[in-house]
Protein backbone atom coordinates (compact mmCIF):
# COMPACT_ATOMS: atom_id res chain seq x y z
CA UNK A 1 0.00 0.00 0.00
CA UNK A 2 2.78 2.27 0.91
CA UNK A 3 4.50 1.96 -2.77
CA UNK A 4 1.52 3.17 -5.31
CA UNK A 5 1.36 5.97 -2.56
CA UNK A 6 4.85 6.97 -3.03
CA UNK A 7 4.59 6.31 -6.72
CA UNK A 8 1.38 9.06 -6.88
CA UNK A 9 3.08 11.74 -4.28
CA UNK A 10 5.70 11.77 -7.10
CA UNK A 11 4.25 12.26 -10.00
CA UNK A 12 1.82 14.76 -8.50
CA UNK A 13 4.82 16.67 -7.77
CA UNK A 14 6.28 16.35 -11.02
CA UNK A 15 3.09 17.47 -12.41
CA UNK A 16 2.91 20.22 -10.11
CA UNK A 17 6.50 21.18 -10.90
CA UNK A 18 6.09 21.20 -14.67
CA UNK A 19 2.58 23.05 -14.49
CA UNK A 20 4.44 25.91 -12.81
CA UNK A 21 7.44 25.93 -15.22
CA UNK A 22 5.43 25.98 -18.02
CA UNK A 23 4.25 29.48 -16.87
CA UNK A 24 5.25 32.79 -18.12
CA UNK A 25 7.56 35.70 -16.66
CA UNK A 26 7.15 34.21 -13.15
CA UNK A 27 10.91 34.05 -12.10
CA UNK A 28 10.26 34.43 -8.28
CA UNK A 29 8.00 31.84 -7.90
CA UNK A 30 8.46 29.45 -4.99
CA UNK A 31 8.95 25.58 -6.10
CA UNK A 32 5.80 24.57 -4.55
CA UNK A 33 5.82 22.30 -0.91
CA UNK A 34 5.37 19.37 -1.60
CA UNK A 35 1.97 17.66 0.31
CA UNK A 36 3.15 16.19 3.30
CA UNK A 37 1.48 12.67 4.15
CA UNK A 38 2.35 10.72 6.92
CA UNK A 39 3.49 7.65 5.79
CA UNK A 40 2.59 4.43 8.09
CA UNK A 41 5.60 3.21 9.30
CA UNK A 42 6.82 0.04 11.60
CA UNK A 43 6.61 1.75 14.44
CA UNK A 44 3.66 0.03 16.86
CA UNK A 45 1.06 2.72 18.17
CA UNK A 46 -0.58 0.67 20.52
CA UNK A 47 1.92 -1.01 23.04
CA UNK A 48 -0.31 -3.25 24.91
CA UNK A 49 -0.01 -3.37 28.70
CA UNK A 50 1.37 -6.94 28.87
CA UNK A 51 4.74 -5.47 26.81
CA UNK A 52 7.32 -3.96 29.22
CA UNK A 53 6.19 -5.52 32.46
CA UNK A 54 9.94 -7.37 32.70
CA UNK A 55 11.23 -3.89 32.69
CA UNK A 56 8.96 -2.57 35.31
CA UNK A 57 10.04 -5.75 37.66
CA UNK A 58 13.58 -5.21 37.28
CA UNK A 59 13.71 -1.76 38.17
CA UNK A 60 12.94 -1.34 41.87
CA UNK A 61 9.75 0.20 42.43
CA UNK A 62 10.99 1.40 45.79
CA UNK A 63 14.06 3.65 44.36
CA UNK A 64 12.19 4.89 41.61
CA UNK A 65 9.69 6.24 44.66
CA UNK A 66 12.37 7.75 46.38
CA UNK A 67 13.56 9.30 43.06
CA UNK A 68 10.60 11.51 42.64
CA UNK A 69 10.04 12.45 45.92
CA UNK A 70 7.74 10.04 47.14
CA UNK A 71 7.67 10.14 50.73
CA UNK A 72 6.57 7.16 53.69
CA UNK A 73 5.95 7.89 56.96
CA UNK A 74 7.35 5.55 59.49
CA UNK A 75 5.27 2.74 59.99
CA UNK A 76 4.69 1.50 63.47
CA UNK A 77 4.02 -1.83 64.19
CA UNK A 78 2.33 -2.24 67.24
CA UNK A 79 -0.27 -3.77 69.12
CA UNK A 80 -2.77 -2.43 71.58
CA UNK A 81 -3.53 -3.75 74.41
CA UNK A 82 -6.84 -3.44 76.51
CA UNK A 83 -6.42 -2.51 80.10
CA UNK A 84 -9.71 -1.76 81.19
CA UNK A 85 -10.35 -5.76 82.29
CA UNK A 86 -8.03 -8.52 83.37
CA UNK A 87 -7.51 -11.72 80.87
CA UNK A 88 -9.10 -14.12 83.07
CA UNK A 89 -10.13 -15.52 86.37
CA UNK A 90 -7.16 -15.24 89.17
CA UNK A 91 -7.79 -17.75 91.81
CA UNK A 92 -11.28 -19.33 90.83
CA UNK A 93 -13.78 -20.23 93.51
CA UNK A 94 -13.75 -23.98 93.43
CA UNK A 95 -17.79 -24.35 94.61
CA UNK A 96 -18.02 -27.52 97.10
CA UNK A 97 -19.78 -30.36 95.41
CA UNK A 98 -23.19 -30.96 96.10
CA UNK A 99 -24.19 -27.28 96.01
CA UNK A 100 -28.20 -26.89 95.96
CA UNK A 101 -28.57 -30.75 95.29
CA UNK A 102 -29.68 -33.01 97.90
CA UNK A 103 -26.86 -34.73 98.60
CA UNK A 104 -26.07 -37.90 101.72
CA UNK A 105 -24.02 -35.13 104.00
CA UNK A 106 -26.43 -33.01 106.49
CA UNK A 107 -27.78 -29.89 104.85
CA UNK A 108 -26.54 -28.13 108.59
CA UNK A 109 -22.91 -29.03 107.17
CA UNK A 110 -23.23 -28.19 104.17
CA UNK A 111 -24.84 -24.69 104.98
CA UNK A 112 -22.12 -24.23 107.50
CA UNK A 113 -19.53 -24.52 104.88
CA UNK A 114 -21.26 -22.94 101.94
CA UNK A 115 -22.46 -20.08 103.75
CA UNK A 116 -19.39 -18.84 105.96
CA UNK A 117 -17.35 -16.35 103.52
CA UNK A 118 -15.37 -15.45 106.94
CA UNK A 119 -13.22 -18.59 106.45
CA UNK A 120 -11.31 -17.55 103.48
CA UNK A 121 -8.87 -14.71 105.27
CA UNK A 122 -7.53 -13.73 101.34
CA UNK A 123 -11.51 -12.91 100.25
CA UNK A 124 -12.05 -10.88 103.37
CA UNK A 125 -8.48 -9.00 102.73
CA UNK A 126 -9.62 -8.72 98.69
CA UNK A 127 -12.93 -7.37 100.01
CA UNK A 128 -11.16 -5.07 102.36
CA UNK A 129 -9.04 -3.50 99.41
CA UNK A 130 -11.71 -3.02 97.44
CA UNK A 131 -13.20 -0.95 100.24
CA UNK A 132 -10.41 1.36 100.38
CA UNK A 133 -10.95 2.33 97.02
CA UNK A 134 -14.41 1.84 96.68
CA UNK A 135 -16.26 2.77 99.97
CA UNK A 136 -19.75 2.08 98.45
CA UNK A 137 -19.24 -1.44 98.16
CA UNK A 138 -21.00 -3.03 100.40
CA UNK A 139 -21.11 -7.32 100.40
CA UNK A 140 -24.76 -6.80 101.30
CA UNK A 141 -26.02 -4.83 99.15
CA UNK A 142 -23.18 -5.85 95.99
CA UNK A 143 -25.50 -9.17 95.17
CA UNK A 144 -28.55 -7.38 93.91
CA UNK A 145 -26.36 -4.51 92.21
CA UNK A 146 -24.45 -8.15 90.31
CA UNK A 147 -28.19 -9.48 89.49
CA UNK A 148 -29.66 -6.06 87.88
CA UNK A 149 -26.04 -5.79 86.23
CA UNK A 150 -26.48 -9.83 84.70
CA UNK A 151 -30.31 -9.33 83.47
CA UNK A 152 -29.61 -6.54 81.83
CA UNK A 153 -26.38 -8.02 80.19
CA UNK A 154 -28.40 -10.62 78.83
CA UNK A 155 -31.22 -8.63 77.92
CA UNK A 156 -28.89 -6.44 75.79
CA UNK A 157 -27.74 -9.67 74.38
CA UNK A 158 -31.28 -10.42 73.12
CA UNK A 159 -31.24 -7.73 71.35
CA UNK A 160 -27.75 -7.24 70.11
CA UNK A 161 -27.45 -3.66 71.72
CA UNK A 162 -23.75 -3.56 71.18
CA UNK A 163 -23.26 -0.49 73.12
CA UNK A 164 -24.95 -1.35 76.08
CA UNK A 165 -23.44 -4.99 76.14
CA UNK A 166 -20.13 -3.68 76.08
CA UNK A 167 -20.86 -0.94 78.89
CA UNK A 168 -22.00 -3.92 81.38
CA UNK A 169 -19.82 -6.87 80.28
CA UNK A 170 -15.83 -6.89 80.16
CA UNK A 171 -14.01 -7.21 77.21
CA UNK A 172 -12.96 -10.63 77.89
CA UNK A 173 -16.65 -11.83 78.54
CA UNK A 174 -18.11 -9.85 74.97
CA UNK A 175 -16.38 -12.17 72.82
CA UNK A 176 -17.38 -15.62 74.65
CA UNK A 177 -21.37 -13.87 74.79
CA UNK A 178 -21.22 -13.07 71.64
CA UNK A 179 -19.42 -15.71 69.45
CA UNK A 180 -21.73 -17.07 66.99
CA UNK A 181 -24.39 -15.26 68.03
CA UNK A 182 -24.84 -13.26 64.78
CA UNK A 183 -26.72 -15.37 63.25
CA UNK A 184 -28.88 -16.45 65.26
CA UNK A 185 -31.64 -15.33 67.73
CA UNK A 186 -31.42 -15.74 71.68
CA UNK A 187 -34.93 -15.40 73.29
CA UNK A 188 -34.15 -15.25 76.99
CA UNK A 189 -36.18 -14.46 80.24
CA UNK A 190 -35.25 -14.27 83.94
CA UNK A 191 -38.66 -15.73 85.66
CA UNK A 192 -37.57 -15.39 89.14
CA UNK A 193 -34.72 -15.96 91.69
CA UNK A 194 -35.10 -18.88 93.84
CA UNK A 195 -32.19 -17.79 96.57
CA UNK A 196 -30.91 -14.88 97.19
CA UNK A 197 -27.89 -14.13 95.84
CA UNK A 198 -24.38 -14.07 97.95
CA UNK A 199 -20.82 -13.29 97.98
CA UNK A 200 -19.18 -16.33 97.58
CA UNK A 201 -15.08 -15.48 96.90
CA UNK A 202 -13.35 -12.17 96.02
CA UNK A 203 -10.19 -11.52 94.77
CA UNK A 204 -8.21 -8.36 94.06
CA UNK A 205 -5.49 -9.12 92.00
CA UNK A 206 -2.93 -6.66 90.07
CA UNK A 207 -1.42 -6.31 86.88
CA UNK A 208 1.96 -5.35 86.20
CA UNK A 209 2.11 -3.07 89.42
CA UNK A 210 1.45 -3.47 92.87
CA UNK A 211 -0.88 -1.00 93.02
CA UNK A 212 -2.79 -1.21 89.75
CA UNK A 213 -5.35 -3.62 91.29
CA UNK A 214 -8.31 -5.50 89.82
CA UNK A 215 -11.44 -6.67 92.10
CA UNK A 216 -13.01 -10.15 91.17
CA UNK A 217 -15.94 -11.01 93.50
CA UNK A 218 -17.63 -14.20 92.94
CA UNK A 219 -21.34 -14.72 93.33
CA UNK A 220 -23.88 -17.59 93.59
CA UNK A 221 -27.23 -17.27 92.25
CA UNK A 222 -29.34 -19.87 92.22
CA UNK A 223 -32.42 -18.62 89.61
CA UNK A 224 -35.28 -19.98 87.01
CA UNK A 225 -34.83 -18.64 83.57
CA UNK A 226 -35.97 -19.04 80.33
CA UNK A 227 -33.90 -19.58 77.14
CA UNK A 228 -34.52 -20.51 73.84
CA UNK A 229 -32.58 -19.85 71.28
CA UNK A 230 -32.91 -20.36 67.14
CA UNK A 231 -30.72 -20.66 64.62
CA UNK A 232 -30.33 -18.81 60.95
CA UNK A 233 -33.96 -19.69 59.61
CA UNK A 234 -36.12 -19.64 62.91
CA UNK A 235 -35.69 -23.33 64.08
CA UNK A 236 -35.21 -24.22 67.29
CA UNK A 237 -31.44 -25.47 68.35
CA UNK A 238 -32.07 -25.43 72.23
CA UNK A 239 -34.34 -24.62 75.22
CA UNK A 240 -37.29 -24.16 74.70
CA UNK A 241 -40.03 -20.78 75.53
CA UNK A 242 -42.77 -22.36 78.01
CA UNK A 243 -40.08 -24.44 79.82
CA UNK A 244 -38.47 -22.54 82.71
CA UNK A 245 -35.56 -24.15 83.78
CA UNK A 246 -33.68 -23.85 87.38
CA UNK A 247 -30.13 -22.40 86.85
CA UNK A 248 -27.21 -22.36 89.75
CA UNK A 249 -24.68 -19.96 88.90
CA UNK A 250 -21.28 -18.80 89.64
CA UNK A 251 -20.69 -15.10 88.35
CA UNK A 252 -17.82 -13.63 88.55
CA UNK A 253 -17.72 -9.39 88.38
CA UNK A 254 -14.60 -7.62 87.67
CA UNK A 255 -13.72 -3.55 88.06
CA UNK A 256 -10.89 -1.69 87.76
CA UNK A 257 -10.74 -0.32 91.25
CA UNK A 258 -8.12 2.09 90.66
CA UNK A 259 -9.96 3.87 88.12
CA UNK A 260 -12.26 6.31 89.20
CA UNK A 261 -14.50 5.69 86.33
CA UNK A 262 -14.46 1.64 86.54
CA UNK A 263 -17.83 -0.18 86.65
CA UNK A 264 -18.70 -3.27 87.93
CA UNK A 265 -19.08 -5.57 85.00
CA UNK A 266 -19.82 -9.41 84.26
CA UNK A 267 -16.55 -10.84 83.61
CA UNK A 268 -17.06 -14.72 83.48
CA UNK A 269 -18.74 -17.82 84.91
CA UNK A 270 -17.50 -20.97 86.55
CA UNK A 271 -18.68 -23.79 85.70
CA UNK A 272 -18.11 -26.57 88.26
CA UNK A 273 -16.65 -30.03 87.90
CA UNK A 274 -19.81 -31.68 88.95
CA UNK A 275 -22.11 -29.74 86.86
CA UNK A 276 -24.75 -31.93 85.49
CA UNK A 277 -24.91 -32.45 81.40
CA UNK A 278 -26.70 -29.69 79.41
CA UNK A 279 -29.83 -30.98 77.63
CA UNK A 280 -28.65 -32.33 74.38
CA UNK A 281 -29.04 -30.27 70.95
CA UNK A 282 -31.78 -31.05 68.61
CA UNK A 283 -29.92 -32.29 66.11
CA UNK A 284 -27.41 -35.42 65.26
CA UNK A 285 -23.88 -34.54 65.18
CA UNK A 286 -21.73 -36.84 63.46
CA UNK A 287 -18.65 -37.79 65.72
CA UNK A 288 -15.49 -38.15 63.81
CA UNK A 289 -14.43 -41.86 64.30
CA UNK A 290 -10.50 -43.57 65.02
CA UNK A 291 -7.99 -43.13 62.73
CA UNK A 292 -7.58 -46.53 61.12
CA UNK A 293 -4.40 -47.80 59.39
CA UNK A 294 -5.18 -49.33 56.02
CA UNK A 295 -6.18 -52.65 56.32
CA UNK A 296 -7.74 -52.26 59.93
CA UNK A 297 -11.59 -52.81 59.77
CA UNK A 298 -14.14 -49.96 62.25
CA UNK A 299 -15.76 -52.00 64.86
CA UNK A 300 -18.97 -50.25 65.42
CA UNK A 301 -19.47 -52.05 68.85
CA UNK A 302 -16.38 -52.18 70.46
CA UNK A 303 -16.08 -48.28 69.71
CA UNK A 304 -16.49 -46.09 72.90
CA UNK A 305 -18.14 -42.33 71.71
CA UNK A 306 -15.27 -40.43 73.52
CA UNK A 307 -17.06 -38.38 76.80
CA UNK A 308 -15.82 -34.79 77.87
CA UNK A 309 -13.58 -35.08 81.07
CA UNK A 310 -15.40 -32.83 84.16
CA UNK A 311 -13.23 -30.34 85.37
CA UNK A 312 -13.72 -27.14 86.37
CA UNK A 313 -13.60 -23.95 83.94
CA UNK A 314 -14.35 -20.58 83.43
CA UNK A 315 -16.42 -19.17 80.54
CA UNK B 1 -3.63 7.17 56.00
CA UNK B 2 -2.84 4.05 57.96
CA UNK B 3 0.57 4.88 58.94
CA UNK B 4 -0.69 8.24 59.89
CA UNK B 5 -2.01 6.43 63.08
CA UNK B 6 -0.26 4.84 65.73
CA UNK B 7 -1.23 0.85 66.26
CA UNK B 8 -3.68 2.16 68.98
CA UNK B 9 -4.98 4.47 67.06
CA UNK B 10 -5.58 2.46 64.33
CA UNK B 11 -7.63 -0.31 66.56
CA UNK B 12 -9.63 2.43 68.15
CA UNK B 13 -11.12 3.54 64.65
CA UNK B 14 -11.23 -0.07 63.36
CA UNK B 15 -13.25 -0.70 66.72
CA UNK B 16 -15.40 2.83 65.89
CA UNK B 17 -15.96 1.89 62.24
CA UNK B 18 -17.00 -1.85 63.64
CA UNK B 19 -19.31 -0.10 65.89
CA UNK B 20 -20.92 2.14 62.53
CA UNK B 21 -21.20 -0.77 60.50
CA UNK B 22 -23.68 -2.20 62.60
CA UNK B 23 -26.14 -4.46 60.28
CA UNK B 24 -24.83 -7.44 58.92
CA UNK B 25 -25.51 -5.62 55.18
CA UNK B 26 -23.10 -3.05 55.27
CA UNK B 27 -19.99 -4.12 53.62
CA UNK B 28 -19.90 -1.09 51.13
CA UNK B 29 -18.00 1.85 50.93
CA UNK B 30 -19.68 4.77 52.70
CA UNK B 31 -22.16 6.95 50.68
CA UNK B 32 -20.09 10.03 49.84
CA UNK B 33 -17.34 7.97 47.85
CA UNK B 34 -17.14 7.28 44.51
CA UNK B 35 -15.31 4.55 42.74
CA UNK B 36 -15.43 3.56 39.20
CA UNK B 37 -17.37 0.36 38.13
CA UNK B 38 -14.22 -1.85 37.12
CA UNK B 39 -13.02 -1.51 40.80
CA UNK B 40 -16.60 -2.26 42.20
CA UNK B 41 -16.64 -5.94 42.64
CA UNK B 42 -20.69 -7.28 43.43
CA UNK B 43 -20.40 -9.59 46.52
CA UNK B 44 -24.38 -9.83 46.87
CA UNK B 45 -23.75 -13.68 46.40
CA UNK B 46 -21.83 -13.90 49.62
CA UNK B 47 -24.20 -11.44 51.43
CA UNK B 48 -27.14 -13.73 50.96
CA UNK B 49 -25.83 -16.46 53.50
CA UNK B 50 -26.11 -13.54 56.24
CA UNK B 51 -29.71 -13.16 56.17
CA UNK B 52 -31.15 -13.72 59.68
CA UNK B 53 -34.55 -14.98 59.25
CA UNK B 54 -37.28 -14.56 62.40
CA UNK B 55 -37.51 -17.25 64.78
CA UNK B 56 -40.51 -19.85 63.47
CA UNK B 57 -44.08 -20.11 65.08
CA UNK B 58 -44.79 -23.68 66.45
CA UNK B 59 -47.32 -24.35 63.50
CA UNK B 60 -45.23 -23.50 60.55
CA UNK B 61 -43.67 -25.98 58.75
CA UNK B 62 -39.82 -26.34 59.11
CA UNK B 63 -37.84 -23.77 56.69
CA UNK B 64 -35.54 -25.33 54.79
CA UNK B 65 -31.89 -24.27 55.44
CA UNK B 66 -30.34 -22.44 52.38
CA UNK B 67 -26.59 -22.28 51.65
CA UNK B 68 -25.10 -19.81 49.28
CA UNK B 69 -21.65 -20.74 47.60
CA UNK B 70 -19.45 -19.14 45.07
CA UNK B 71 -15.89 -19.08 43.40
CA UNK B 72 -14.39 -15.63 41.72
CA UNK B 73 -12.04 -15.55 38.55
CA UNK B 74 -11.71 -19.23 37.51
CA UNK B 75 -9.51 -19.27 34.79
CA UNK B 76 -12.08 -20.75 32.26
CA UNK B 77 -14.98 -19.95 29.62
CA UNK B 78 -18.49 -18.76 31.63
CA UNK B 79 -20.12 -20.41 28.47
CA UNK B 80 -18.09 -23.80 28.89
CA UNK B 81 -18.74 -23.47 32.54
CA UNK B 82 -22.70 -23.24 32.13
CA UNK B 83 -22.88 -26.93 30.81
CA UNK B 84 -21.73 -28.06 33.95
CA UNK B 85 -24.21 -25.86 36.08
CA UNK B 86 -27.22 -26.95 33.62
CA UNK B 87 -25.89 -30.62 33.93
CA UNK B 88 -25.55 -30.73 37.94
CA UNK B 89 -29.47 -28.12 38.50
CA UNK B 90 -32.52 -30.24 40.34
CA UNK B 91 -30.06 -33.19 41.31
CA UNK B 92 -28.96 -34.45 45.05
CA UNK B 93 -25.63 -33.55 45.83
CA UNK B 94 -24.42 -36.68 46.03
CA UNK B 95 -25.09 -37.78 42.95
CA UNK B 96 -23.78 -34.04 41.56
CA UNK B 97 -20.51 -34.90 42.69
CA UNK B 98 -20.68 -38.70 41.37
CA UNK B 99 -21.20 -36.83 37.76
CA UNK B 100 -18.63 -34.24 38.43
CA UNK B 101 -16.38 -36.66 39.20
CA UNK B 102 -15.96 -38.69 36.02
CA UNK B 103 -16.67 -35.73 33.45
CA UNK B 104 -13.61 -35.07 31.70
CA UNK B 105 -13.79 -30.93 31.70
CA UNK B 106 -11.45 -28.93 33.11
CA UNK B 107 -14.40 -27.48 35.18
CA UNK B 108 -15.88 -30.15 36.46
CA UNK B 109 -13.00 -30.83 38.73
CA UNK B 110 -13.24 -27.18 40.10
CA UNK B 111 -17.45 -26.87 40.43
CA UNK B 112 -16.94 -30.71 42.97
CA UNK B 113 -15.04 -28.67 44.91
CA UNK B 114 -16.82 -25.79 45.46
CA UNK B 115 -20.20 -28.13 45.69
CA UNK B 116 -17.63 -30.12 48.77
CA UNK B 117 -16.54 -26.86 50.15
CA UNK B 118 -20.54 -25.68 50.38
CA UNK B 119 -21.48 -28.82 51.92
CA UNK B 120 -18.85 -29.07 54.19
CA UNK B 121 -20.27 -24.77 55.05
CA UNK B 122 -23.96 -26.10 55.33
CA UNK B 123 -22.60 -28.61 58.16
CA UNK B 124 -20.75 -26.56 60.05
CA UNK B 125 -22.08 -23.35 60.25
CA UNK B 126 -25.49 -22.93 58.70
CA UNK B 127 -27.11 -26.03 60.81
CA UNK B 128 -27.73 -28.77 58.44
CA UNK B 129 -28.25 -31.84 59.94
CA UNK B 130 -27.55 -34.52 57.34
CA UNK B 131 -24.58 -34.06 54.62
CA UNK B 132 -26.38 -35.68 52.28
CA UNK B 133 -29.94 -34.44 52.63
CA UNK B 134 -28.99 -31.22 50.21
CA UNK B 135 -29.72 -31.08 46.68
CA UNK B 136 -28.58 -28.07 44.13
CA UNK B 137 -31.60 -25.28 43.95
CA UNK B 138 -29.56 -22.66 41.64
CA UNK B 139 -26.34 -23.22 40.11
CA UNK B 140 -25.04 -20.62 37.16
CA UNK B 141 -22.07 -19.07 35.89
CA UNK B 142 -21.09 -15.77 35.74
CA UNK B 143 -18.93 -13.52 33.61
CA UNK B 144 -15.47 -12.18 35.52
CA UNK B 145 -13.03 -9.77 35.06
CA UNK B 146 -11.13 -10.48 32.11
CA UNK B 147 -7.33 -9.61 31.48
CA UNK B 148 -6.25 -7.82 27.61
CA UNK B 149 -3.61 -9.36 26.18
CA UNK B 150 -2.69 -8.90 21.94
CA UNK B 151 -2.89 -11.21 19.57
CA UNK B 152 -0.60 -10.52 16.38
CA UNK B 153 -2.26 -11.55 12.89
CA UNK B 154 0.13 -11.14 9.74
CA UNK B 155 0.17 -7.60 7.41
CA UNK B 156 0.81 -5.77 11.21
CA UNK B 157 -2.75 -6.32 12.37
CA UNK B 158 -3.82 -7.12 15.92
CA UNK B 159 -6.87 -8.06 17.73
CA UNK B 160 -7.42 -8.25 21.52
CA UNK B 161 -7.25 -11.56 23.15
CA UNK B 162 -9.33 -11.78 26.28
CA UNK B 163 -8.23 -14.13 28.46
CA UNK B 164 -11.44 -15.08 30.55
CA UNK B 165 -12.63 -15.73 33.96
CA UNK B 166 -15.71 -16.71 35.28
CA UNK B 167 -17.55 -16.98 38.29
CA UNK B 168 -19.36 -20.12 39.36
CA UNK B 169 -22.71 -19.96 41.95
CA UNK B 170 -24.13 -22.32 43.57
CA UNK B 171 -27.07 -22.71 46.08
CA UNK B 172 -27.57 -25.60 48.36
CA UNK B 173 -31.40 -26.07 49.83
CA UNK B 174 -31.85 -28.90 52.41
CA UNK B 175 -34.18 -31.56 51.85
CA UNK B 176 -34.80 -33.86 48.95
CA UNK B 177 -34.33 -33.27 45.47
CA UNK B 178 -37.93 -32.03 44.44
CA UNK B 179 -39.52 -34.76 41.60
CA UNK B 180 -39.55 -32.85 38.37
CA UNK B 181 -42.57 -34.54 35.95
CA UNK B 182 -40.97 -35.57 32.62
CA UNK B 183 -43.06 -33.55 29.82
CA UNK B 184 -43.40 -35.99 27.28
CA UNK B 185 -43.82 -34.16 23.33
CA UNK B 186 -47.19 -35.56 23.61
CA UNK B 187 -47.88 -33.51 26.40
CA UNK B 188 -46.19 -30.17 24.95
CA UNK B 189 -48.88 -31.09 21.72
CA UNK B 190 -51.69 -30.94 23.96
CA UNK B 191 -50.86 -27.85 25.72
CA UNK B 192 -50.26 -25.86 22.60
CA UNK B 193 -53.34 -27.00 21.26
CA UNK B 194 -55.19 -26.14 24.47
CA UNK B 195 -53.32 -22.84 24.24
CA UNK B 196 -54.97 -22.13 20.92
CA UNK B 197 -57.69 -23.07 21.88
CA UNK B 198 -58.54 -21.41 24.40
CA UNK B 199 -57.49 -17.86 22.37
CA UNK B 200 -60.14 -15.35 22.66
CA UNK B 201 -61.16 -13.74 19.49
CA UNK B 202 -62.19 -9.54 19.78
CA UNK B 203 -64.09 -7.67 17.27
CA UNK B 204 -64.87 -10.51 15.67
CA UNK B 205 -67.82 -10.99 13.04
Amino acid sequence: MAVPLRRTLIALHRATCNNLKSADGWVDVRQPHPLVVPVRGKKRHFIPPAVGIKEKTKADPEARARAAGLVFRQQYVERSINISCTAGIFDPYIPPEGDARLSTLSREGLKQRTEQLRQSAASQLAIRKIKEHDPLFNTKTFPELAQDIFIQAHMALTQFNKEKLHSLVTERCYPEMTRGNRLKTIRWSFVESLEPPRVVHARCPDMVTKTNLYGQVTLRMHSRQILALYDRFGRLLLGSEDEPKDVLEYLVMERHVVNPYGRWRLHGKIVPAWAPPKDPIMKTVLIPGPKLKPGEDFDALQFEVPKPQSVQWSK
Amino acid sequence: MATACTGRGLSFLRSLTCHVRGTALSGRPPAGLHTSAALEVNKNWERRNLQLYPPQLPGEPRRAAEVHHCRRQIKYSKDKMWYLAKMIRGLSIDQAITQLEFNDKKGAKIVKEVLLEAQDMAVKNHNVEYKSNLYIAESHSGKGKYLKRIRYHGRGMFGIMDKVYCHYFVKLVEGPPPAVEPRTGLDQAQEYLLGLRSRTVRHSL
